[in-house]
Parts: structure tokens; sequence; C-alpha cells
């Protein structure tokens, strides 16, 4: 819209120099290497899994086109319901808190200095590094319900060892709570990168004027923390409700129907029951699901940011 | 830089007559990461000594049940699977029917040196489907009872010839926990509850002992007293875990590592934890332990049983020479004629000769529980079962949690049963 109006305002023989044909070309070399492999990594996928998605087919070879029937069957099958509300729970349990946790976290650690600085950091960053098999079997053993570390802590508590991760109503919180501590060094790095691009002379000016500690947060901080909060905020709402490895990995012999999320429902139906079609329908109901949820965050978050 | 140039070719010269007689690389899968797989490895190094400059296996172990059989699937369809891989029989209709598996031909199996009269009939047609055989057995591996001889001694459960006795029957087998419980073990036995795996084997085999059928010649789960019998099967493990006899949602590891640590005096596993305690009991870190074939708790002895074959995947798009293929059957008839041992592992071999020689006959403990053979149970035959099957998936969601005590037995088994038959189109 702006690139239009300045354009009529240039005289004829400037704009014409401004898309010389070399530098049109130019710039079609620079972005061509990333329009073919996005084209093709990306955009011919889709296209293929919303196809794939109308057929019966094996997970991999030719299938057969049946329309709407998979959509049929999607709506009907009491495992999609399961699993769409266990991914929203999941979702509800880890985006909030583990972004609101990591702004905590990262304005304590803006407040140190030199070494210990790094140090705090690095400890809270190091699980991050950790591979989910890793991650996987650190809670496993913690949690084991014979012999887990943490066992005598929660009999103090309960009275007895738990199996958290075959009680059903723990399962979910259980693995929220280690995805949280696992992921959340990533949110901390953001936060801190954010608050160190605010001036330090703001701060300056609200100490001269004698404001208080908590009115610096909500009057400074806050809101100029606030886009790097809806960019937490929003890579979190995406990564989570693509949730699959923990799920898996400490559900695995258990009561999978009852702690399946969406992706394990993809996974189980393609790669398990080699029913592509089906789990392409799964793939593209999910895929719809995340890119209205994100837009609407990221915008309706926006609003309220720059109000 | 021109005479490393030189070198560089005159190595590949040198090398040029080796390719020529080139080795053949048989790429091996496996799942056998419990205590059996030291003992798998061992014999593939002794295949490789001995086939030096001919064939080589180069082996890789993949975790257990569903994760090796999703792999195994989906690398099948893009012709990048193994040249070998271990199956196991019980799954092999549900492999031949989403494509996985590729047929052994006769007159492969001939030119093996191998032949269906050095199989029990029935180990051998499993690995049939239609006719056409798409495995080759290896073994019939099952559960056993683990046990503490000098806990069973205190608790006046142990015969003179050092077997366990008073624990045929519901009633006296539990009575007999409650004892050992009494004489200061933590639990009577130690089962791996916390998945349906392990429970489906033991579930298996107290309704094989009742003469049920989970999957009847019409295609029906649990039909009509099956089911009650069913719900009985469940509710004889159910009450030692309710009455804290057995130990609750119980992960693998530490189910033997209760029995290891003297904490529980008996233990329900496969035999392929054999080897585990043969190695700490060679480190003199294991009390003086036995294994028998499972107690009959209802009206004859039963176990379930399943067992290790060979099967070739199919390359889709990327077929073998006909000169690598018949490395693969060297190597598959060498591990059967080799199998005693496998024995070492626990399993009992499914090639004839071994199993009627001496040497099998007397090894221990083997010799004790391989009567389980003749009265062994198998999964039933449809794609629907085996492992990592949608039955297997139903005894986590249904059977486990019943065990647990979280659901009733009696809806347990309802709702196992609705699933699967739901899933029969």
């Amino acid at each position: 819209m702006s690139a239009a109006d300045t354009a009529t305002d240039v005289p004829a023989p400037a704009r014409k120099k401004r898309f010389n044909r070399t530098e049109v070309l130019a710039a079609l070399i620079f972005v061509l290497p990333f329009v073919v492999v996005y084209a093709v990594m990306f955009i011919y996928p889709t296209l293929q899994m919303i196809w794939l998605s109308f057929q019966k087919a094996p997970l991999i070879g030719a299938g057969t086109f049946i329309g709407f029937d998979n959509y049929e069957k999607l709506f009907k099958d009491r495992l999609f319901g399961v699993a769409f509300w266990n991914t929203v729970y999941f979702v509800v349990l880890t985006v909030v808190p583990s972004t609101m946790l990591a702004l905590a976290i990262a304005v304590g650690i803006n407040r140190l200095k030199g070494w210990t600085q790094s140090v705090i950091l690095a400890c809270f960053f190091i699980p991050y590094i950790l591979p989910v098999s890793v991650v996987f079997r650190v809670w496993g053993w913690m949690f084991d319900s014979q012999f887990g570390i943490l066992q005598p802590l929660i009999a103090l508590f309960v009275g007895e060892n738990v199996p958290v991760f075959r009680t059903l109503p723990l399962f979910m919180p259980a693995v929220a709570f280690i995805t949280i501590w696992w992921t959340i060094g990533f949110n901390i790095l953001l936060f801190i990168a954010g608050l160190r691009n605010i001036s330090p002379e703001i701060y300056e000016a609200a100490a001269l004027d004698g404001t208080s500690r908590w009115r610096q947060f909500t009057r400074i901080t806050w809101p100029l923390i606030w886009p790097v909060t809806v960019l937490v905020l929003t890579i979190q709402l995406i990564a989570q409700f693509k949730i699959f490895d923990q799920i898996y990995l400490f559900g695995n012999g258990g009561r999978s129907d009852a702690t399946m999320g969406l992706v394990q429902l993809i996974y189980r139906s393609a790669f398990q029951k080699n029913n592509g079609g089906y789990g392409a329908t799964v793939a593209v109901v999910l895929f719809a699901v995340i890119v209205i949820f994100s837009v609407l965050q990221f915008q309706m978050l926006r609003a309220r940011g720059e109000k | 830089m021109k005479s490393f140039l030189k070198m560089a070719l005159l190595s590949t010269a040198l090398l040029l007559p080796g390719l020529a007689q080139a080795q053949e690389v048989v790429t091996w899968w496996d799942f056998l990461g419990g205590g059996d797989g030291v003992r798998m490895k061992a014999l593939i190094e002794k295949f490789n000594a001995e086939n030096a400059g001919k064939i080589e296996i180069q082996a890789t172990t993949l975790e257990w049940g569903t994760p090796f059989y999703t792999k195994v699937q989906t690398s099948a369809a893009i012709g990048e699977g193994p040249d070998v891989m271990t199956y196991h029989l019980s799954r092999l209709p549900l492999g031949v029917s989403s494509g996985a598996l590729s047929e052994i031909t006769p007159d492969e199996i001939a030119a093996a040196g191998l032949s269906s009269a050095d199989y029990a009939d029935s180990n051998w047609k499993a690995a049939q489907v239609d006719g056409k055989q798409y495995a080759i057995p290896f073994d019939i591996h099952s559960i056993v009872l683990y046990y503490n001889k000098d806990m069973l001694k205190a608790a006046g459960l142990l015969g003179d010839n050092g077997l366990p006795i008073g624990l045929d029957g519901v009633d006296n087998f539990k009575a007999a926990l409650q004892k050992l419980k009494d004489g200061g073990a933590e639990y009577g036995v130690s089962i791996h509850s916390a998945a349906g795996d392990s429970q489906w084997r033991i579930f298996y085999s107290l309704l094989g002992q009742q003469d049920g059928k989970f999957l009847d010649e019409n295609g029906k789960f649990l039909d009509g007293d099956n089911l009650d019998k069913a719900v009985k099967a469940v509710n004889v493990v159910a009450d030692w875990v309710k009455d804290g006899l057995a130990p609750a949602s119980t992960e693998y590891p530490a189910s033997i590592a209760l029995f290891t640590g003297g904490k529980a005096a008996m233990h329900i596993n496969g035999v392929w934890e054999i080897p585990t305690m043969t190695d700490l009991a060679a480190k003199g870190e294991l009390f003086d332990w036995g294994a028998i074939a499972l107690p009959t708790f209802f009206d004859h002895p039963a176990t379930w049983a399943d067992s290790h074959a060979f099967a070739i995947p199919n390359r889709v798009g990327k077929e073998v020479s006909p000169e690598k293929r018949a490395a693969v059957m060297q190597v598959i008839a060498w591990m059967n004629k080799n199998s005693l041992a496998w024995a070492d592992a626990g399993h009992i071999p499914a090639y004839a000769p071994v199993r009627n020689s001496e040497e099998f006959k007397t090894k221990q403990p083997n010799a004790t529980y391989s009567v389980l053979a003749d009265t062994a149970v198998f999964d039933p035959s449809s794609v629907l079962a085996g492992v990592a099957s949608p039955v297997y998936d139903a005894a986590g969601n249904y059977l486990m949690p019943a065990v647990n005590g979280e659901i009733d037995a009696q809806s347990a088994m309802e709702q196992m049963r609705d699933d699967l038959q739901a899933q029969v189109e």
C-alpha cells in the first residue's frame, strides 16, 4: 500500500530505474533458493497431504478417492474427541504457565551480575539441550513407583508410593510439568534478550522519580517486553499443540487411548495401522486448528499490546 | 599432494581384486534388548568369525514392540529395511497383510539345508499364510515362574528336590503368597504391572488353563462364557495386587529388581530374563534361584507362548540380489543349527535336532520348564493379534488398569471385547 503511494510520487525515469531488469533478476536469484526449497519441502507435501485426506490409502502407495468419508469418520471417532481434548488440555497446562514462569525467572536472572548470571542462566538452559529420550529416562527413574528418588517425598504427603504415569488424572499434569522443566530455558533466553533491549535510562528516570520496583515492572518492563511475550506465547502454542514424544514415551504400554494426543492419533493411524488417508485427515484438521489458534492468539495479543 | 594422489589410486587398485570376490554384508535388525540380547551378540560374533571373508552380519538392536514393528513396516514400504530380521510369529498374519514380509520359497529353504521336518508341525505352519512360508522359526519362548529358594524354603514351600510345592490352584497360590509376605517378603510375587504386554501373557495363560477362547472360529472376541473365563483370569492377578501381594503399576526394570533385590519371593516374566539371573548368580550377586513352568491355577496346565523367527522384509523398489538372499538363508540356517547357545538365553530352540539333543535335555533350568512347550497356547492367529497389534494396545487400555484395580474386571473385559470387535472390518 505505502509502496504503491511512493511509487506514484516518483518521476517516471526514476521509477524505470528502480525496477531495473538486472536488479529484479538479482532479487529473483537471491529469493529463488528459498522459494524452491519452500515449495518442494513444504507447499507440495502439504497439498499432497490434503489430497491424501480424501483417499483411502496405505501409508505409502496409491489410494482411491473417497470424497469426505475420512472426515465423516473423523467426527464420529471417539478417539479423535479424546485426542483433541487431551491436546487442548496439555496446551492449557503448558503454554501460559511456562511463559509466565520464564518471564519471572528472566527478570530474576537479569538482576544478577557477572558470572553468577551466566551460571544461573546455564543451569536453567541445560535441560533444553537434552534429547527427549534422556528426559524420559531421567524423570521415569525419578518417579518410578518402586525405586524412584521422589517417591519418599510423595509418600510423605500421600502416605504411599504413587505410580505417577499410570494414574490417569496425574498423567497430563506430570508430563506438562516435565515439558516445562525441559523447554523453559529457551523462553528464558528470549525474555532476557528482550529485557536487555530496554534502555537503562528509562529505569534511571523512574528511579529518580521514586517509583517502586513493582510499579517499574508493571509500567515499564511489562509493556516493553510485551512483543517478546506474544512471540513466546505463539511459539509455545504451536510447539505444544504438536505434543507427541513425551506422551508416547511415558504412556507406552499403558492406557494409550486415554492419554492420546492428536499427533499420536496421526502416528497410530498412518504408521501403525497403515491407514495413510485417515492419518492425513487428522493431520489436516490439526494443521487447521494450529493455524486458526495461533493467528487468533497473535492478533488478539498484539492488539492488546498496542493499546 | 601428487604422491598422496598416487597412493590413493594405488590403494584403490589394490582393493579391486578384493572387490571381485567381495563378502556379502547382511544387514540384521533385532529387538533383543533383554538378557538374551547379549547371547545373540555372541552368536553373531561367532558367525562372523566362522564366515570371515564370505558373509558378514551387521546387526542393529532396536526397541522391542511397537517401535520395532512400526519401523519395519515403514522401511519395507520404501525398500530401506534390513536384509533379515527377527519377527514374532504371533504377528505374522498382521505383517503379511500389511505387505512387510517377503515370501521364502521352498527352493530357498532347501538350498539352505533346512526342512519342515526339522520343526514341530504347528510351529512351522505358524510361519505360513495361505500355505506360503514367510518366516523360519528360531525358538519357542514363554513366561515362567522365577523363585527365591531361600524364601520359599523358609515359608515351607520348597520340596526336597528344590522345586516349589503347593502352588497349584488359585487359592493355594494366593495363600502361598500370603505366607511369603508374612515371612518378611515385601511382595509374594513381582509382576510387570505397568504395561499391557506382560499382563497379556499372564492373562492369556490363565485363560488357556480354562480352555477359554479369546478369539473363536467365528471371528468373535470373548464370546459367550469366554467372557466369564476372562473375568476370572483377570481377577486372579487383580486380587494379588489388591491385597498387596503383588506390586501395582510397576515398570519392567523395577519388577525384575524387586525379585533380584530380594524384596519379592517370586517373579513372573519371560524366559528371556534367564540370562539376567544366570549372570547375576555367576557374579555371586544373586541368591539360590530357580525357574519352573507357571503353576496350574485352573483346570489344566497351559502357558502363553510365542515364537521368535527370522523373516525377510519386502524391499519395494530395491530388490536384493539372489546372492544376497542366499547369504541371508545361510545366516538363518546357521543360527538354527547353532541354537543350543540360544537356549542359554532361556529360549527353547525351534530346530528339532538341537531340541532333541542330549546337551539341551540336560541344560538347566530349561529342562525343568521345557515341559510347557507341550501345553503352550499361542496368540490367536489374526491380523488384530500379536506383538504391537491392536490386541496388545487393548491389553494396555483395559487389562492393565483392571489388574491394578482402576477398572473392575467385568467392565474391562466387556470394553476390551467391544473395542476389538469394532476393529473387525
